[in-house]
């Protein structure tokens, strides 16, 4: 059993060495699939930071009118914890430290501060920032302020703008994943088409050897098992070449993505996520290795 | 040891089915030396091929030690492993050379490395291609390829060699050459199945022979002739 099976991956690996041309080809083909399959998976890590990151900026300002006491701002405040306990934080700005903030964030623009003086009085209005723990609240808790029972101390509720911004984000990568996963497809397929014209060649530059083996008697897996040595040699070495590819890009260009791309590192991500990542890998390009043998062999290998 | 039971093999071709068989029936003892004789499409490769479960029959059976050929494909292989198989064009594997052609075999049937740097050697030694074990194929002249067939056919001990033709190819001088290699190793035990329609062959073996015409078999003499 176990001399068998060492012939037939020698057997296997002979018949890699024998055909470099036509393996090349199909390594190439598989390393450019695994290759989108690793990019999709970094994106989705990516995507995922910048969507929590997008969801940190979101929250709702409730501006009170002017002559609101802080008094009732602060029974708003306390009633909307009542209200939901998906509120993860509501911050006082009094009008004071609205102005203050102002100030401080203009101090190097006259034309601002000018503005401010010609005024004369304190414009700001007194208001509280909410964030929750999860975006979809946002509306519910934006209608309790305008039509509940504090609705004549409010003076606005702004929080549409963020808003368009997450939607648009999260449009924008379903729309790169749905173009990922289409690509994966194609290559899917191509891959498989290519795997088995190899599988196919190799059996027919094969014939005398698989003649022999049917005529002395060899069992159905010792004949067709260097074909599946083979395709799993291929799949392997498409594995290893496109986790190298993507380790020495990331090394070298990982600093200027990290500054383009809100502090995301996607050297960390590889590493922390390599053990998944190789295993997806794996699944993915050994299934099609596999697949397109079983193809092969099934139409052009009878035994 | 061999059985063919009322066999026929019809080709179903598009123009009209061809008989390459017809209601064939003989039994080869062990130990026997048979040669089948015929002219071209009488029959003899077909007959062969069935015997080595290459073709099934469109009727009647073939026993090999009592088990039927074509019923199941784990006998079959089992069964292949106690036939040796030598053909006209020789089969070789062009990219081995001598000694690795019938390593190879050795291989595939599971024989251990050491049975088999043991057993190459004497192996060539009966063939008389002890010089030539590091040669390629194509080095090699007709007599010697077939000399190598043989070799692989015998490197698992089979229990019965079946030869179709194997001197078609050659020279009068090599076909004797391998006609005697046939003999002696028919003297050391093994069943010898030679289909051959070369008549000093037939005579020259002065052993039983089957002789087939047009699919039938017309005659089955113990110490035969060519007659056709």
């Amino acid at each position: 059993m176990f001399t068998s099976l060492k012939r037939i991956f020698k057997f296997g690996w002979q018949g890699f060495l024998r055909h470099k041309g036509l393996s090349s080809q199909v390594i190439f083909i598989m390393t450019v699939a695994v290759l989108v399959v690793i990019s999709l998976f970094l994106f989705q890590g990516l995507s995922e930071f910048l969507i929590a990151e997008a969801q940190k900026k979101v929250d709702i300002s409730v501006y009170f009118k002017k002559d609101t006491s802080e008094n009732n701002i602060l029974e708003v405040k306390q009633g909307l914890y009542k209200f939901s306990t998906a509120i993860e934080d509501i911050r006082y700005v009094s009008r004071v430290q609205a102005q203050e903030i102002f100030l401080q964030k203009h101090q190097d623009d006259p034309l601002y501060l000018q503005a401010l003086e010609e005024v004369g009085e304190n414009p700001f209005l007194a208001s509280l920032n909410i964030r929750t723990k999860d975006p979809v609240f946002y509306a519910q808790i934006s209608d309790y302020l305008v039509e509940g029972p504090f609705k004549n101390l409010v003076e606005k509720v702004s929080y549409y703008q963020n808003r368009k911004v997450i939607v648009r984000l999260f449009s924008i990568i379903n729309n790169v994943k749905t173009a990922g996963i289409i690509l994966s497809l194609i290559l899917g397929i191509l891959v498989i088409l290519i795997t088995f014209n190899t599988v196919k060649l190799t059996i027919f530059t094969s014939k005398d050897e698989i003649s022999t083996m049917r005529l002395v008697g060899a069992t159905n897996w010792f004949i067709r098992g260097p074909f599946l040595v083979q395709s799993i040699i291929y799949g392997i070495l498409a594995v290893g070449i496109a986790s190298l590819i993507f380790f020495a890009s990331l090394n070298f260009l990982n600093s200027r993505l990290q500054t383009w791309l809100l502090d995301f590192n996607f050297l960390t991500f590889f590493q922390e996520n390599f053990l998944s990542l190789l295993l997806i890998q794996f699944v993915f390009a050994l299934g099609l290795g596999i697949t397109s043998f079983l193809l092969a062999v099934r139409k052009y290998l009878k035994v | 040891m061999i059985l063919f039971r009322t066999v026929t093999k019809i080709y179903h071709s598009s123009r009209k089915p061809i008989v390459a068989l017809q209601d064939v029936s003989f039994q080869v003892q062990k130990g026997e030396f048979v040669s089948i004789a015929g002219t071209s499409g009488a029959g003899k490769t077909t007959l062969i091929r069935l015997l080595i479960g290459e073709e099934k029959p469109t009727r009647g059976e073939v026993f090999f030690e009592r088990k039927s050929i074509h019923r199941n494909q784990k006998d079959l292989q089992k069964l292949r492993r106690k036939i040796g198989v030598v053909h006209q064009d020789y089969k070789l594997l062009s990219l081995k050379t001598v000694a690795e052609n019938v390593a190879y075999v050795m291989q595939v049937i599971g024989a251990s490395d050491r049975d088999i740097q043991r057993d190459v050697p004497q192996i060539l030694d009966i063939v008389g291609l002890t010089e030539r074990a590091a040669n390629f194929p194509e080095e090699l002249s007709g007599g010697e390829k077939q000399r190598l067939a043989i070799a692989r056919a015998l490197c698992h001990r089979p229990e019965v060699i079946v030869a179709d033709e194997p001197t078609g190819n050659l020279d009068l001088y090599n076909t004797f050459e391998i006609v005697n290699l046939f003999k002696k190793i028919h003297r050391l035990g093994t069943t010898i199945i030679l289909a051959t329609h070369n008549k000093e062959v037939i005579i020259g073996l002065d052993r039983r022979v089957i002789t087939l015409e047009e699919g039938k078999l017309i005659r089955d003499d113990p110490q035969g002739k060519f007659i056709l």
